[in-house]
């Protein structure tokens, strides 16, 4: 009953899809709908063609069944993306990319890709920056201490890759802190 | 809720303050906090009780609409999206528990000890705590303990060259926290001062930011 080993100490990335399905994102419905009461809020009134804003999930719920067109988030977007490769590699620091950039180009590029401009482009990009940035993460590795590390403009897929290790070897580097013997400069040969 | 105001696409809300947040953002805040946290979280009763009863109402209302023979094929779709709502969140509400029911077993006989972590569980958590410790006691008492002298009976012993037998959660573990605003200073383990920026992300010992977290400024990630 209690939580699954697997996820005692992590989130698994569907889940990490699960919560990037709250963002909120806008389609255009094609059929006519009035508005709808949830828990999250109230979406609608949906009027073919007209902007909506939506739950991912939801999103994904309507475009399944062919009743509306997602539109794409401006990040996602061949320009845009091209733009923060360029930086990514020219650059010794990750580039800011939307937190959960990951998991919702992901569900776009599976549900949507219809609704992206160029997406085989897209998934390319995508890749290359993930790459990009995997040897940033790994390079980081080099200033793990057991004070603290600082992860500017890390996103969410990618904090949970590095989870694991990084809080491993974190670990092991405080517990050899603390059993530095204490004041060391008395160590004399 | 309004929507347009209070949620970017994609992005963190607004930047310079602490977003207002519905029920439903607060409760994903919640879970994935209790999720990453060594130790166990306060619980909320209330938010929890706020968001039962909207799932009750949302059931209720889509069953009742179903039940209208008239239905047209779009409203039937509507009441499954408020159902798929529905059980989206229900699965929250249920990792959220499981993720409490794990740490409660895991420190079980820390918790009965301790009236301060007593005080972050619910009625129902706190019964089960204790009647886990009872049970677990009970069984290595009738199984091994019961065969052993008296002096190595005990399930608490403190000795000095061992680890403690209570098992404690390792605040020392290092966690991702993501700042909801601009922190003040927190001491650093080497005795450094570090100013936590707004929207800023790092890799900390739970221990140090442990107050942050109860007072919502972080967020872990």
């Amino acid at each position: 009953m209690s939580l699954p080993v697997a996820l005692r100490n992590t989130i698994s990335p569907a889940e990490l899809e699960f919560i990037a399905s709250e963002e909120i994102v806008e389609i255009r419905p094609t059929v006519k709908m009035d508005k709808i009461r949830f828990i999250s809020g109230i979406y609608g009134p949906f009027i073919g063609g007209r902007l909506v804003k939506v739950p991912l999930w939801m999103a994904v719920n309507l475009k399944l069944k062919k009743k509306c067109n997602i539109v794409a988030p401006s990040w996602l977007s061949v320009d845009f993306l091209q733009e923060k490769l360029t930086q990514e590699t020219s650059r010794p620091e990750f580039s800011s990319l939307p937190f959960r950039f990951a998991e919702i180009a992901k569900v776009m590029l599976d549900v949507a890709s219809d609704d992206l401009m160029h997406p085989e482009k897209l998934r390319s990009l995508l890749k290359d920056l993930r790459e990009a940035r995997q040897a940033k993460s790994r390079d980081g590795l080099r200033l793990l201490s057991d004070n603290a590390l600082s992860l500017p403009h890390l996103c969410s897929m990618e904090i949970n890759e590095i989870r694991p290790f990084f809080v491993r070897g974190m670990g092991v580097l405080i517990q050899l802190a603390a059993d530095r013997p204490n004041p060391p400069d008395e160590f004399t040969l | 809720m309004n929507i347009d105001n209070d949620v970017i696409p994609g992005l963190f809300a607004d930047p310079t303050q602490l977003p207002k947040e519905s029920d439903l953002q607060e409760l994903l805040r919640l879970w994935q906090n209790e999720r990453h946290a060594p130790e166990i979280l306060p619980s909320n009763g209330e938010l929890l009780s706020r968001v039962l009863d909207q799932i009750r109402r949302q059931s209720d209302d889509a069953n009742a609409l179903r039940r209208d023979a008239n239905l047209s094929e779009e409203e039937h779709y509507m009441t499954m999206l408020v159902q798929t709502e529905v059980e989206r969140v229900k699965f929250i509400i249920r990792s959220y528990i499981r993720t409490r029911l794990f740490k409660i077993e895991q420190f079980a006989r820390h918790m009965t000890n301790d009236p301060e972590i007593q005080a972050r569980l619910s009625q129902a958590e706190l019964t089960h705590a204790r009647r886990y410790t009872a049970l677990v006691e009970k069984q290595f008492t009738t199984s091994v303990l019961g065969h052993l002298p008296d002096t190595q009976r005990g399930l608490d012993d403190d000795v000095p060259t061992l680890p403690n037998m209570v098992t404690e959660p390792d605040k020392d573990r290092p966690v991702f926290i993501h700042a909801r605003q601009a922190c003040g200073p927190v001491q650093l383990p080497d005795g450094s001062g570090f100013e936590i920026a707004n929207d800023s992300i790092h890799l900390m010992r739970y221990h140090t930011i442990e107050q942050l977290l109860a007072r919502g400024e972080v967020e872990l990630v």
